[in-house]
């Protein structure tokens, strides 16, 4: 496969890569790793007519360490640099364990924290090449109104596919948002659409340009489960954090990616364990409530019967893991 | 759009070249500097066949970069790998195990192999999986590709420790 035309745009600062999404809107596309990007302007999912690549500022790679014991990273900073941090491996092992998950080594070499947690939504139907959609109807993500997935459908469910944004939504984690307007910060538990198209709160003309994490306190797990241990995306994920101890926590969130066009809340089963604490009982009763909390279940990807299985044990295992992490 | 000048150093060789925009990494090596070794497989970052290393040693696909992101960049690919008229461990393990059986993916494996060792001569089970996942071999099962790769890592280790260095389990 061969990429489409383009322009190249390479904006020596942030201001003038602004100005140049400011001023070609839709027509332009942002570039870190390119690792999702390039593949699916291959696919000729993406064909924009300017590609702006953001790799000349390397204030977007950066990692801070913040006064109030929080870590901000770069947009820009390769998921390799993250999975090879004994910081954050210390610190944030949750996020540490998605960083590593993603793709394989070759992919996380490219790959950027800003552009997994962007990483456009993914469909068995839609990212196929050209060719093949080509011989069938579009859908809506691309120019039809329908989904080949879920017949009634009146919506894109096409799935949220970043292993990064589950835990970063755990962890209650801001996303920087800067477009020439200005700059504001999002939490990443708001900044996702259910939506498969319009999947992002981000605006046109604006960038993710760093995520900030705040300081390590509590607990967290995380887990994939994929088809291989390497290279493939996930057929599902879960993340959960717990602040407190396992017999009266404080605080609990539960998330499940890559089972709906948003990284799906688990509200309920989170409830439960605030009241009842972190137990066998509570567990096996709180992955049993996600697997129906989790409505429509497409068949993207795996049969939607071996999903709703799967929630549960992925759910359970991680809870199991995270109950007995040292406090 | 016009074609830009870019300046890549391939092998230690530098080379000018002029590409478009949207030529890729692989493209560029392959159809440009007639650099065939690098293969084209999936373009699509997931058989690792396109596996060149870049300035840390690191493996990148080809495939999915740009030509123009490298500009004034540094990069080896497999027709660097060899020690002068000699071949390179990793080399040598692939053929003396049985590592090669079409040979196509060939090149991939041990640029991501070679991304390994040079910074890890003591990878464990894990370090190996890790750095090979992204590269994938219809014909052989992986099995003596990971013999092989161990095999190489002795002879490596061996040279480091006459060398005095320690490129020790990262």
């Amino acid at each position: 496969m061969q990429l489409p035309e383009f322009e190249y745009l390479r904006p020596k600062s942030l201001e003038e890569g602004l100005a140049f999404l400011a001023e070609h809107g839709e027509d332009a596309k942002i570039m870190l790793g390119g690792s999702d990007l390039l593949i699916n302007m291959k696919f000729r999912l993406d064909t924009p007519k300017y590609l702006v690549s953001f790799n000349a500022l390397p204030e977007l790679q950066a990692v801070t360490e913040l006064p109030d014991g929080g870590l901000r990273i770069g947009a820009g900073c390769k998921l390799t640099q993250l999975a090879d941090s004994e910081l954050l491996k210390s610190r944030y092992p949750a996020l540490h364990a998605a960083a590593l998950s993603v793709g394989s080594k070759h992919v996380r070499n490219a790959a950027t924290l800003g552009g997994n947690l962007c990483l456009d939504t993914r469909c068995w139907y839609t990212n196929q090449s050209e060719n093949w959609r080509e011989s069938r109807d579009g859908c809506f993500k691309t120019d039809n109104q329908l989904c080949h997935v879920i017949q009634s459908a009146s919506k894109c469910h096409a799935l949220n596919s970043s292993d990064t944004a589950p835990v970063l939504m755990v962890m209650d984690a801001t996303v920087s948002l800067v477009s020439q307007a200005g700059e504001r910060q999002v939490r990443m538990l708001e900044f996702y659409n259910d939506d498969g198209v319009e999947h992002t709160v981000l605006k046109p003309g604006e960038m993710l340009v760093s995520v900030t994490l705040p300081p390590p306190t509590g607990r967290a797990v995380y887990a994939k489960l994929a088809q291989r241990n390497g290279l493939d995306f996930a057929s599902g994920t879960f993340a959960a954090s717990i602040a407190g101890s396992n017999e009266k926590p404080t605080a609990v969130c539960l998330v499940m990616g890559s089972v709906g066009p948003e990284p799906r809340l688990l509200d309920s089963s989170a409830q439960l364990i605030l009241a009842s604490g972190l137990n066998d009982e509570t567990i096996e009763t709180a992955a049993l409530a996600a697997r129906a909390s989790l409505g429509e279940i497409t068949n993207l990807f795996s049969p939607s019967g071996y999903k709703r299985r799967l929630v549960k044990a992925l759910i359970k295992d991680a809870l199991l893991e995270l109950r007995d992490q040292p406090i | 759009m016009a074609k830009q000048l870019i300046t890549l150093t391939v092998n230690g060789d530098e080379h000018e070249v002029a590409v478009q925009p949207y030529q890729t990494l692989l493209e560029v090596l392959r159809d440009e500097l007639d650099l065939i070794g690098t293969k084209r497989g999936c373009t699509a970052g997931s058989c690792g066949v396109c596996t060149v290393n870049g300035e840390e040693g690191e493996a990148v696909l080809s495939c999915c970069a740009l030509a123009v992101e490298w500009d004034g960049r540094t990069l080896t690919t497999v027709e660097g790998v060899q020690e002068g008229t000699e071949l390179h461990p990793i080399q040598q393990k692939f053929l003396e195990h049985g590592a090669v059986q079409c040979g196509f993916c060939t090149p991939g494996l041990i640029m991501s192999a070679k991304a390994l060792l040079d910074v890890n001569t003591s990878p464990t089970e894990t370090d190996i999986n890790e750095a090979m996942a992204g590269a994938i071999c219809r014909c052989t099962g992986h099995i003596k590709v990971k013999i092989a790769i161990r095999e190489a890592a002795k002879v490596l280790r061996e040279r480091d420790s006459a060398a005095g260095v320690n490129h020790g389990a990262a």
